[in-house]
């Protein structure tokens, strides 16, 4: 009979898994194709210490004045300070950094108990909690070093808000982990999250035209806040600084109410996990459907025009656009910023400048805005193919096929972008000249269909795999983000100086007309370019079945 | 059509330092169910991804159909189908708009697009989800949808790398039906597996490769003679495999190392 294992403690397990997430990172650093990597990773490192012995220093003299000059109060900010960072850090972390899904400890002989400690152990291992207890331990430094006599409720205190904050902050991810483990869920969630952080720019319009009006609702909320749990550390702390025991029982007590209730939802979450809860959405049995008769094969072909293999990969783009949501909300993104932009800086909007932009200027310039960034993801255009890319290889076609299918694409989609943003122009501030208008339409061609055959060239020679509808994790190519950056900043110069050379030489058309044959040029060379384009796909298609079959 | 479907010369690819494949001749006839046989890292995979011009060889000629592949890559791919390691499934669109795309890769219209991609989704079992994802699928539907994707066109030469591994037993059943319905009819099958009582069952030739080189090809009655030294004995594939590629000790297991587990 084989030997079966003897029963292990806790703590071992707790240390193993603590091994265990100290090599995942050793081992993360030492792969050798990633050197610019650890590079990153260490001068992150440096620079994240940094930041936080800084704030350590900030902290400490924070906490050391709000009790040396009297104010004890104010400590209840420098709580909220770190309440803030621990809680929504983490959030942050969830959609741009790479985690462990410590939930695969299940298959090992582990109880609850031990379970729910390494959920929690797991929780003070993150970024934002070793930071927040750097800084907890400046402020309990710096309180003891101003009033001795505070210490020992600073102490209970610190302790109440350690415990609170990572059961909330493992709670929380928890739940957020439960509502991104659909891919739908996950896709909108991110979005709406880069959909935020971009509104973000209309705080300074809405404060400066609302911000009479919210004022005295931001005064009746604000007291609500005293009940939050840094309000409680804060006011324990300030009381024991003025000796007042039942203030100290009452803003512990508090704590410690709210440490138990998020105690209670995380062991009933770890509870479930712990169960086999299963949150992928993989393969569950479906009721079967009844399916009605085909008859597209009847319908007109809206894409007759084209080859069936350029229609095939057009329409393929087409569905991957409408169901990766990021990149489909994303693209809600330009207009938006096109009426953000001419909300702030031209002339028909309430906070405007004393100095609107004029149509003339500030039409070619929000046009080399969309270019820029609607171009991008073309310089590595396989980047959601997955395995998928052998398709390509394995049918019978010419790699020039699938490149007109995937650029046409683009061009419908930049269509669609700047059809609706010149119509939000329009709106806002009115077109600019004819000769403006037309030379600008021109140069977009010019610089559209010129970067197209460097994508090209970029998606083929620096793939890299991205995962469909996710920022978790992703990092683009390095080399096609700088093969984008040297193109866009070539074209952009070209254009620059062209648009220029109206206003210099005093001929209006004169930009158009070069814009004209500089379009003409870029759009035979990007003819030209598709046959050397195929034969050097077929000389690279290991590096990209490689790069994009991981 | 011409007797031979697949013929390889001195064929090679070398990564680097390691011989991946090292000069092999493969001769495999139309209408043959042939299995290619090896153990783990032999060089299985890296041949079929050569021959079905996924990966350029180092050295050798390769010809398919009587077609060069090097010269007429796009003929020869007209006329081959293979489920690739991975599948290479788009798994961002369903089942029924994958075939969609892959039979107007390969040319076909419309109307022939929709239809076979109707009659393989009911064949297949896949039927009943018409809106689910490739990637929400399960690795057996997953297998079963690229089968299909890869007989869409109708090939004349079909490569299946490790075709039954996740298929259930009921649809394993009507795929080997199928296989053998198109052998019967003159397609050439080049399949390899595992699982060498699959390949003993389905298949009248048989190429085992190790480390790279071909050590044995030929019908299995001729590799039973060549072990047991009669014709007609009652060697199993197994036994054949095993005592081919395990004469030089490096591939058999010690088990007295063990003897804590047992």
């Amino acid at each position: 009979m084989a030997d079966v294992g003897p029963s292990i403690g806790i703590l071992p397990q707790i240390r193993a898994v603590a091994g265990l997430r100290w090599r995942i990172l050793r081992n993360s650093l030492r792969k050798e194709s990633h050197r610019l990597h650890v590079l990153g990773v260490v001068l992150g490192g440096i620079l994240s210490g940094i930041v936080v012995l800084g704030l350590c220093f900030a902290f400490f003299a924070g906490a050391y004045a709000c009790l040396s000059e009297g104010r004890p109060g104010w400590i209840g900010l420098l709580f909220w300070g770190i309440f803030l960072f621990w809680q929504l850090f983490p959030i942050f972390a969830a959609g741009f950094g790479a985690s462990f899904e410590f939930r695969t400890m299940l298959r090992f002989p582990v109880n609850l108990t031990a379970f729910y400690i390494i959920g929690l152990a797991y929780g003070l291992a993150d970024f934002s909690a070793v930071a927040s207890v750097c800084w907890l331990a400046s402020m309990t430094l710096g309180v003891a070093a101003a009033k001795p006599g505070v210490l020992p409720a600073m102490l209970l205190v610190v302790a109440l808000f350690l415990l609170l904050n990572v059961t909330l902050e493992r709670l929380v991810g928890s739940w957020l982990e439960r509502l991104l483990s659909r891919r739908r869920t996950r896709e909108l969630f991110f979005a709406l999250f880069i959909l935020s952080m971009v509104s973000l720019n209309l705080i300074n319009p809405i404060v400066n035209r609302y911000g009479a009006l919210l004022r005295p609702l931001a005064s009746r909320i604000i007291p609500y806040f005293s009940w939050f749990p840094p309000s409680l550390a804060g006011k324990a702390v300030a009381a024991a600084a003025q000796a007042h025991f039942g203030g100290i029982l009452a803003g512990s007590l508090g704590l410690l109410l709210y440490a138990a209730v998020f105690s209670f939802f995380l062991w009933h979450r770890f509870a479930a996990q712990y169960r086999g809860e299963q949150l992928s959405e993989t393969a569950a049995p479906a009721p079967a459907v009844a399916r009605p008769v085909a008859n597209a094969g009847d319908a007109p072909d809206r894409l007759s025009a084209l080859s069936p293999q350029v229609a095939a990969v057009v329409r393929k783009e087409f569905r991957y656009l409408t169901r990766n949501s990021f990149a489909f909300f994303t693209l809600i993104m330009p207009p938006a910023l096109v009426l953000i932009f001419s909300s702030q800086f031209t002339g028909k909007h309430p906070t405007v400048s004393e100095h609107p932009i004029s149509p003339e200027m500030f039409f070619p310039g929000i046009m080399a805005y969309l270019v820029l960034i609607l171009m991008a993801p073309a310089y590595n255009c396989f980047a959601f193919e997955g395995r998928g890319i052998q398709t390509y290889f394995m049918a019978p076609l010419r790699f020039r096929d699938v490149f007109l299918g995937k650029n046409l694409m683009l061009l419908l989609v930049l269509a669609v972008e700047i059809g609706l943003s010149l119509a939000m122009l329009a709106w806002r501030i009115g077109l600019p000249p004819l000769p403006v208008l037309v030379a600008t339409l021109a140069a977009i061609v010019f610089a559209v269909t010129g970067q197209l055959t460097v994508a090209n060239w970029s998606s083929l020679n620096f793939p890299r795999k991205l995962e469909f509808g996710q920022i978790r994790g992703q990092r683009q190519s390095g080399m096609a983000v700088l093969m984008a950056f040297i193109a866009q900043i070539v074209f952009g110069g070209i254009s620059a100086v062209v648009l220029f050379s109206g206003r210099w030489t005093g001929n209006r058309w004169l930009p158009a007309e070069a814009f004209a044959l500089l379009a003409a040029a870029a759009v035979g060379g990007y003819f030209s370019s598709l046959d050397a384009l195929s034969r050097l796909a077929e000389q690279k298609k290991e590096a990209l079945i490689e790069a994009l079959c991981r | 059509m011409p007797e031979t479907a697949i013929r390889t010369q001195k064929l090679s690819r070398r990564f680097g330092n390691l011989t991946a494949v090292d000069g092999i001749d493969l001769e495999v006839a139309a209408g043959q169910f042939f299995g290619f046989l090896g153990p783990n890292g032999a060089g299985k995979s890296t041949t079929i991804k050569m021959l079905t011009g996924l990966l350029a060889p180092t050295s050798g000629s390769m010809e398919l159909l009587g077609l060069d592949f090097a010269a007429h890559p796009v003929e020869v791919k007209r006329q081959i189908g293979v489920v690739p390691e991975g599948m290479g499934l788009l798994e961002r669109l369903t089942g029924s708009e994958y075939l969609q795309f892959v039979g107007r890769m390969y040319g076909l219209d419309r109307a022939t697009t929709q239809r076979r991609a109707n009659e393989l989704l009911d064949f297949m079992q896949l039927a009943d989800r018409p809106k689910t994802l490739i990637a929400d699928y399960s690795h057996g539907m997953q297998k079963k949808l690229a089968l299909a994707a890869a007989v869409i066109h109708g090939p004349r030469i079909l490569f299946l790398d490790e075709p039954f591994e996740g298929v259930d037993a009921l649809a394993a059943g009507a795929l080997k039906a199928l296989l053998g319905r198109m052998t019967e009819r003159g397609t050439t099958i080049f399949l390899t597996s595992h699982v060498l009582e699959i390949v003993e069952r389905l298949c009248s030739h048989v190429a085992i490769i190790h480390k790279g080189r071909l050590v044995a090809q030929g019908s299995l009655e001729e590799l039973r003679a060549g072990i047991s030294g009669e014709v007609g004995g009652k060697t199993t594939l197994e036994e054949i495999f095993l005592s081919i590629v395990g004469q030089d000790g490096t591939e058999r297991p010690h088990l007295e190392e063990l003897s804590w587990l047992m």
